[in-house]
């Protein structure tokens, strides 16, 4: 047996008896059977993959691992007044969440119960968005998800406040022989015209570690507005492999903004596909990398019919030894005529030993389409810098809010004000004490 | 006030300034004329503290305190000012807020403590309209998609918000047209005061029409060759560089 295969087994090994969502269900039990196989015959991803080539997993596949234990009970949770959904290592917590309040026609639950409905029909939606291609973390989680939370609105559905989910990580204890993992599954299902603002906070204590191995499907029907926040702040020993998948019907309006602060190794893949003529995108991505963080971002729009948008921003701020990766696939198929797809990755190096690898991917088979992309890679304007010295600001001031200038670009296109407030506070504050004060 | 004495300045290695003796006094105002590549912005950059632009020989003593070895932000501290000739656009910082920052990093630098918001809000407000600066741009980005004669403006602003003692003003003047330049002119000569100096870099006589200066210097080739009142600048309006360098020849 080679060790490839040693490896996959004992990553089978690792989830005995794991709690899974909606057992039972004959239709969950063969496609997680299904994924099983899958994963004993790829395994999990290395750099002789070419979507993987960069992110470094050596750290991760270094650990044993076993289901998270839920072992943590004292969470303090800041209050809200939006409907609130909390999972604690992957499991949905009945005692935390806040389901009360949600608009008429929305309905906001945890995976089991909607697998248990037929009314919902997630048989037919379970892994429709996912790419053809999967690798074995997605097939990992089809295998072994505990839980998750299901949106679903229906025709015309609007929430007016935003839909809050909070996944929690239960502190871990350094000494144990085997770190927690976790799988979650989660699905925002919006029928034709309906709107609403899903906001995701990954979080764990610092000095955990962990495993979170997390995928969002999100299916947008007829014009539907979807605004998508993903806020991971995960523990900065831990690891995160996340996954966006979205499919638009026509016109529907889908943005997602992916702030990636937390976990040692961070891997976020989101993918678009416009099935539906006037179908718009925008992926939205901030990085902001310090000490040994390796963060990575897959974004991949597939514009399969004519007269779609796609808008991409993404830029990463640097620090100390840590890593980006961005890869940027726009893919435009030859029917999708009159097509604009834009793509910006801007990365910002503040020490010597930080590093950004960006590619950009534009596959065009079409011939009367608009696409643009750009990347860069730099380091702080020095006539800039100069500028603010010379009005007095002093050189570590200049640069925490050249820095933040930098990072602001992406903050001011969050539109939930309070959203991009706790951003400018957590980045400004994160970049220099008391500079929050002065935005 | 400002005292140079026999200043020797590179740029990124190339000698510019080449024994520059400069003596400026609280209250006065001197304009320091000369032809392009003279050294005229050298100077202003040498005073402020520019990085990559060295001091090799000769001294700068500002207050009676050598800054030599200051850099630009503890130049800054001590009350002198740059007025640039290009100024730097600085996308996703708001001008409040480069603002604010720099009026409490110069209180904290001579020991006071911050400005409160609402003292600062009716400062900026009487110095916007003092160089006519419309209260949107001040929530814009530092000069991004600014004119400009609207760069050179907030130029003034943050002169008139951060009140020097010793303000440089590098070609100020330079793309302005006649109603931008009689904007900035005016806010410049408010600023004028008993007990503040001001240092006009400029290649044309045009500004020394609304600021009228109490010295004007002629550079060449990194040395002051010829001091006067403002009349020479109306007499070197009226020969050109040309003659200064002709005087010269004509004396060695």
């Amino acid at each position: 047996m080679s060790i490839a295969a040693d490896q996959t087994q004992s990553w089978l090994d690792q989830h005995p008896g794991a709690p899974l969502a909606g057992a039972g269900a004959s239709w969950l039990d063969s496609a997680r059977a299904n994924a099983l196989a899958l994963f004993e015959r790829i395994g999990l991803p290395g750099v002789r993959d070419e979507q993987w080539r960069y992110t470094n997993l050596r750290a991760l596949k270094s650990k044993l691992y076993q289901p998270a234990a839920n072992s943590q009970s004292d969470w303090s949770l800041p209050e809200s007044d939006h409907p609130r959904f909390v999972l604690v290592d992957g499991v949905y917590n009945a005692g935390l969440s806040n389901l009360e309040g949600v608009a008429k026609g929305v309905q906001f639950m945890p995976l089991d119960d909607a697998v248990a409905d037929s009314r919902f029909d997630l048989e037919t939606r379970f892994g429709s968005t996912l790419p053809a291609q999967q690798h074995g973390f997605s097939a990992l989680n089809t295998a072994y998800c505990q839980g998750g939370y299901v949106l679903m609105l229906g025709a015309g559905a609007t929430s007016k406040s935003p839909l809050e989910v909070l996944f929690l990580n239960s502190a871990t204890d350094s000494t144990a022989d085997a770190s927690a993992i976790s799988h979650t599954r989660n699905f925002i299902i919006a029928d034709a015209n309906s709107q609403c603002t899903v906001i995701e906070r990954h979080q764990g204590t610092d000095g955990s570690v962990y495993l979170h191995n997390t995928i969002t499907e999100i299916i947008a029907g007829d014009n539907a507005h979807i605004d998508h926040y993903k806020i991971q702040q995960d523990s900065c020993d831990a690891f995160h492999i996340g996954g966006v998948f979205i499919e638009q019907a026509r016109s529907a309006q889908v943005k997602t903004h992916n702030l990636a602060l937390g976990g040692l190794v961070a891997r976020n893949d989101v993918r678009a596909s416009l099935s539906g003529e006037g179908a718009h995108i925008e992926m939205n991505g901030l990085v902001f990398g310090r000490g040994r963080q390796h963060v990575d971002n897959h974004t991949e729009v597939v514009h399969a019919v004519p007269h779609c948008t796609s808008d991409e921003y993404y830029r990463s701020v640097l620090d100390d030894q840590s890593r980006s990766v961005f890869r940027g696939r726009i893919i435009v198929a030859q029917d999708a005529q009159q097509t604009n797809a834009e793509q910006q990755n801007n990365n910002l190096l503040l020490s010597a030993g930080a590093e950004a690898d960006t590619k950009p991917q534009l596959e065009i088979y079409a011939d009367d389409v608009q696409c643009s992309h750009g990347a860069t890679v730099g380091q702080l304007d020095p006539k800039s810098l100069f500028y603010l010295n010379s009005r007095g600001i002093d050189t570590e001031s200049a640069r925490a809010l050249l820095t933040f200038a930098f990072a602001n670009e992406v903050i001011e296109r969050i539109a939930i004000e309070s959203v991009r407030d706790e951003m400018t506070q957590l980045i400004a504050g994160a970049l220099l004490d008391g500079m929050e004060e002065l935005l | 006030m400002l005292s140079v004495k026999n200043l020797h300045a590179s740029v990124f290695d190339t000698p510019i300034l080449k024994g520059l003796n400069l003596e400026v006094n609280a209250g006065e105002v001197h304009a320091i004329m000369g032809p392009n590549g003279s050294g005229k912005s050298t100077l202003a950059n040498v005073v402020a503290g520019r990085p990559g632009y060295e001091i090799t020989e000769g001294t700068v003593e500002y207050q009676g305190k050598d800054i030599r070895e200051m850099d630009a932000s503890e130049r800054a501290g001590e009350g002198v000012f740059l007025a640039f000739q290009y100024p730097v656009e600085i996308p996703g910082v708001s001008n409040m807020a480069m603002l604010k920052a720099a009026i409490n990093s110069l209180r904290k630098y001579r020991g006071e403590g911050e400005m409160p918001a609402a003292e600062f809000l009716q400062l900026i407000k009487e110095k916007a309209a003092l160089v006519e600066m419309k209260q949107e741009l001040l929530k814009r980005s530092v000069n991004e998609g600014f004119s400009g004669g609207e760069k050179k403006r907030n130029e003034i602003l943050q002169m008139a918000m951060l009140e020097p003692t010793l303000a440089l003003l590098d070609e100020t003047d330079s793309g302005l047209d006649i109603d931008a330049l009689k904007i900035v002119s005016k806010g410049v000569n408010a600023l004028r005061s008993p007990e503040r100096a001001m240092v006009l870099v400029t290649h044309y006589q045009r500004l020394l029409d609304y600021i009228v200066p109490d010295y004007v210097h002629v550079l060449s080739d990194g040395k002051i060759v010829k001091s006067g009142d403002k009349s020479l600048a109306l007499e070197l309006e009226e020969k050109g560089y040309s003659w200064i360098e002709q005087e010269l020849q004509q004396a060695s």
